[in-house]
């Protein structure tokens, strides 16, 4: 019984894609690039480990033999050659441990190396978002165009998320480079959604590019994180990734409905 | 005879029919020396941006392949519900093609406001060079349209109509 209800908490597949409460950690990765994140947070751990181990055994060392008590006459030694060498070349040398995989993952991050199949549009509003998915289009006018308001608070079906939930959500394909645009028509806003490893600020007057490419289907929860107002809090973004032709039929169907 | 039609191997499944191998391959020689003659004529206008430059972006074969694969993925299914999804189809609209503005060189940052305000130049260039209908013109219209936030074309439109656009049309 107890093993029945320890292997539902810890055991359970289900990949957890919004936040939860009381979350400790990262969500669960969707894109090779929160993958690489996540990844790169447990390189830098161990060192964090290792040397909070070291400092802490220096420190309770210190406090144990050097007292007045145990040793009353204080040693008057201000100058040690070797020791200095090797605390600064060392610390050094960890750096350099944590920056190359630091490094390597920040420029991976933003290489803008392999071409997109798609391109969407953000668009921050106070405080809604627009999306555009203008790859479609044959006239500056005609245009696939939705706005994505949050379902208040007291609206919510069950199983939705509170204040995460929105009524139209971004459909994207699984297993496609994605080129997001994001840009805002007031103020600042920022485009983030934890599980993709994406969080891009929108600055009025410029279009910021991200891309993504989420690997498996899945609705992904982010919030809205550049402080944008009095409704910065209600106004998230939901990413619903499926297959290439789920997406197809929508966006053929998203485009009867708009003519 | 009837079940080896019925199960084809992965091998069989996926090699070509005999009789089409020669005539792929007597098409494949030529595009390769199309392909080499295009890329000597990219080289030169690279340098100077002009409109009428000719652009050229292959589509990669990512592109492609994403393509090639909801293709697949449209005939795959079993003899009856091919039917059924054809006749669909056929009810069904506008065919999607998954494609967009290629990653550009020019470009490589984050901010890709330039991008996109160049695409839209670029366009309008192209249209007083080659005239309005020009069709090599249409990429450099998707490019942008694909790049540039609505609200921004909209103003730029008017600012062209009303003679006040900042770039160098």
């Amino acid at each position: 019984m107890i093993l029945r209800s320890l292997e539902c908490r810890f055991l359970t597949i289900a990949l957890c894609d919004a936040a939860e409460p009381w979350q400790l950690g990262s969500q669960d990765a969707a894109t090779p690039m929160m993958q690489g994140i996540i990844d790169l947070h447990h390189d830098i751990f161990f060192f964090l480990i290792l040397i909070l181990v070291f400092v802490s055994q220096m420190l309770v060392r210190a406090l144990w033999h050097f007292n007045e008590q145990t040793n009353p006459i204080p040693q008057r030694i201000v100058h040690g050659t070797t020791i200095e060498i090797i605390r600064t070349i060392f610390p050094s040398v960890i750096l350099l441990f944590i920056a190359i995989p630091s490094f390597a993952l920040l420029y991976s991050m933003d290489g803008v190396l392999v071409d997109p199949a798609i391109t969407i549009k953000a668009i921050g509003h106070q405080w809604y978002r627009t999306y555009e998915y203008s790859d479609y289009n044959s006239s500056d006018e005609q245009s696939l165009t939705f706005d994505s308001y949050t379902i208040p608070e007291d609206d919510p079906e069950l199983g939705q998320s509170r204040l995460l939930e929105v009524d139209n959500r971004v459909v994207v394909p699984a297993k496609t480079h994605l080129r997001m645009i994001v840009t805002p028509a007031d103020v600042p806003h920022s485009w983030a959604v934890p599980s993709s490893g994406v969080k891009c600020d929108a600055v009025p007057g410029r279009s910021n590019l991200t891309s993504i490419s989420v690997q498996r289907e899945g609705v992904y929860y982010g919030q809205c994180s550049e402080i944008c107002g009095t409704n910065h809090a209600f106004t998230p973004i939901v990413v619903e990734a499926v297959t290439l032709k789920d997406y197809a039929d929508w966006v053929s169907n998203q485009l009867i409905l708009q003519t | 005879m009837a079940a080896e039609a019925k199960a084809p191997s992965l091998a069989e499944e996926y090699s070509l029919p005999p009789q089409e191998a020669p005539v792929e391959k007597a098409v494949e020689d030529k595009p390769q020396e199309a392909e080499s003659i295009a890329v000597t004529n990219d080289e030169t206008p690279q340098a100077d941006e002009t409109a009428t430059a000719v652009e050229v972006n292959p589509e990669t074969s990512e592109v492609q392949e994403v393509a090639d694969k909801s293709e697949v993925e449209d005939t795959n299914p079993a003899a009856e519900e091919t039917t059924e999804t054809a006749e669909e189809e056929a009810e069904e609209k506008p065919e999607i093609k998954i494609e967009t503005a290629p990653a550009d060189f020019r470009f490589p940052t984050t901010n890709q406001t330039r991008h996109c305000f160049t695409r839209y130049v670029e366009y309008h260039r192209c249209v007083a060079a080659k005239g309005e209908d020009a069709p090599e013109c249409d990429k450099f219209a998707k490019y942008y349209r694909s790049l540039c936030p609505g609200e921004w074309v909209e103003r730029w439109n008017e600012q062209r109509e009303n003679g006040t656009f900042p770039g160098p049309l």
